[in-house]
């Protein structure tokens, strides 16, 4: 079974994507700011991470960068209410940016695409 | 020794050179609030006024794009009405200010055709097929006519409109622009138009395409601010809006799935009405922030807002193991301020104290009155870590916060309260130090008088 990260600070929206995300057939695991992401990501392994960018602390797009440092190719979907942090380049690092909406089936159908996609090594950065 | 001099109503002598008469006249309508009208209405006052320029009649058009319109001409309609404006404005003791107010008095009359005459004209600016009155503002120069009635290169409605074969058109420059022009004559006592009068003309032409030039300059300053506020204002409302309506979205959907149970339709309803409130919520306070508006509130009794707010369930149980020190006096006088702003006022800024305050840490409220100002002054004082300089200076901007959930708009409603009642906020913060802020709310004297 796949497992999806979500960080997302809104508890209603954790609680929706939790329970939709689950029905789609993942493994789901909710956190509401950017430690509890980090620690989340030292004990365990995920397929892919959504990430809201404004949450209390460290913002998303800190997040995506230290993730990047450590996991250079997972991916990650940014998930949030501004449309305009997409002229932020460091968000061009994520795989996806997608606009928080009614409806969930872009963000599914965005999912669906990068889990399943066959794994291509990024090359690897000198150490 | 010292001797301090006033700057304004230096009227001077009647034999003064003209040209500091002059020039002191113009002077004058820069100390007025700015208001490109009114400097306009003192320029053309100095123009046709006996101890200015002295012309008969001044005519104004302004350029605006590529049209040359005409906007304001002053001057009696008559030789009867010039003979009653000239014996009232020369009585002793009328200085610029009675002046200004009397050209106002008449440019503003209903029956004041003599400027609803040209406000319909407007004629080109193209270069090269100018005629009078656009030449003298596409050419940069004085334009002299002094025979109308024979001169070709004369607009014909304009000929038929002024109504006499000599006048000048002196062009209003203002750096490398001319905003247009003013056109001077001597319809009523028919003196011939001399060098020294084209001399005094010009100088007033300079000083009015400045003041234009600035005015409108102004005005694209205030137009951008305005742009630019609505624009942070739809981006802000967008993404508040935005995460409410995903949740409900997401929410009813699921319910529409026929294999939702009733349990979860029934908590999914329960999440959908909180968002709906929260919805609301900000609806509420954006709608507010922009309509603070005082007038005709009551008496307001800050000491037992302040107290009642203490009391009350909301801060008690926000506050948890903080320690709310408060010093109130007693019969302190009512202030002019509305009940259920000053509430909110009193509410946010505690707010702020409370979040900014670690646990187990004192928040000193102290309101009294200062005798010196006339103030009722609230003082809330927090143990917090400070205002971090770096953010120092956008604390009163909208929309930005450093809490969670925050929408950034508390500090700036206290703000718009207390311009709108008279009063300031103060506020000082220092590294470790802890913030305090002080609302100085202005003492309600409409009782006492």
């Amino acid at each position: 079974m796949k497992k999806i990260l979500v960080v997302e600070d809104e508890k209603a929206l954790s609680l929706l994507y939790k329970e939709e995300l689950t029905e789609e057939g993942y493994k789901v695991t909710a956190v509401l700011d950017a430690e509890a992401a980090l620690e989340a990501l030292a004990k365990e392994r995920f397929d892919l991470i959504i990430t809201d960018i404004r949450m209390p602390g460290k913002n998303g797009i800190d997040l995506v960068t230290r993730v990047l440092s450590r996991q250079p190719d997972i991916p990650i979907i940014i998930n949030t209410a501004y449309q305009s942090y997409k002229n932020d380049f460091k968000t061009w690092a994520a795989d996806a940016y997608i606009v928080k909406s009614s409806s969930l089936e872009e963000l599914k159908a965005k999912i669906k695409e990068l889990i399943e996609k066959p794994h291509v090594p990024t090359q690897k950065r000198p150490d | 020794m010292i001797e301090i001099v006033n700057f304004l109503a230096q009227d001077f002598e009647k034999d003064a050179p003209k040209e500091l008469m002059l020039l002191s006249f113009i002077s004058q309508s820069f100390f007025q609030p700015f208001s490109l009208e009114e400097n306009l209405l003192a320029i053309l006052s100095a123009l046709t006024s006996g101890s200015g320029v002295g012309f008969n009649r001044a005519m104004l058009f302004l350029a605006e794009g590529p049209k040359l319109r005409g906007r304001l001409w002053l001057g009696p309609r008559s030789a009867e009405e010039a003979l009653y404006i000239w014996n009232t404005l020369s009585t002793p003791g009328i200085g610029y200010a009675e002046i200004i107010e009397y050209n106002r008095s008449l440019v503003s009359r209903p029956e004041d055709n003599l400027s609803r005459r040209i406000q319909s004209l407007s004629y080109d600016l193209k270069a090269g097929q100018e005629l009078v009155p656009s030449l003298a503002t596409t050419s940069r120069n004085i334009v002299l006519v002094r025979d109308a009635r024979h001169e070709p290169r004369l607009a014909d409605d304009f000929r038929e409109i002024i109504g006499l074969d000599e006048f000048l058109c002196i062009p209003l420059l203002a750096q490398d622009e001319v905003m247009g022009e003013v056109i001077l004559d001597n319809a009523i006592n028919r003196a011939p138009i001399e060098a020294r009068d084209i001399k005094l003309a010009s100088l007033c032409g300079l000083v009015a395409g400045n003041a234009i030039a600035l005015a409108r300059m102004h005005r694209r300053v205030t137009d951008m601010e305005r742009l630019a506020a609505m624009g942070e204002m739809a981006a802000f409302v967008t993404h508040e809006l935005r995460n409410p309506l995903a949740a409900v979205g997401g929410f009813v959907e699921q319910m529409a799935d026929p294999r939702a149970t009733d349990r979860k339709k029934k908590r999914n309803l329960r999440i959908i009405r909180g968002e709906v409130k929260r919805l609301e919520d900000i609806l509420f306070k954006i709608a507010h922030l922009w309509k603070v508006e005082l007038k005709q509130s009551p008496p307001c009794d800050l000491g037992s807002v302040v107290r009642s707010i203490l009391a009350g369930p909301e801060i008690r149980r926000k506050k948890r193991h903080r320690v709310i020190v408060p010093d109130i006096e007693d019969n302190l006088p009512p202030v002019l301020c509305d009940t259920t702003y000053a509430a909110e006022v009193v509410r946010n800024i505690l707010d702020n104290a409370v979040d900014a305050t670690p646990d187990r840490g004192l928040i000193r409220v102290r309101c009294f009155f200062q005798d010196s100002e006339s103030r009722v002054v609230l003082s809330v004082e927090d143990s917090g870590a400070g205002i971090p300089p770096e953010i120092q200076d956008k604390i009163f901007t909208p929309f930005f916060s450093t809490k969670k959930n925050g929408m950034g708009l508390g500090l700036l409603f206290v703000k718009r309260v207390m311009d709108a009642c008279g009063g300031r906020v103060e506020w000082e913060s220092g590294e470790s130090r802890g913030s305090v802020f002080r609302l100085y709310f202005p003492v309600d004297k409409r009782g006492s008088s």
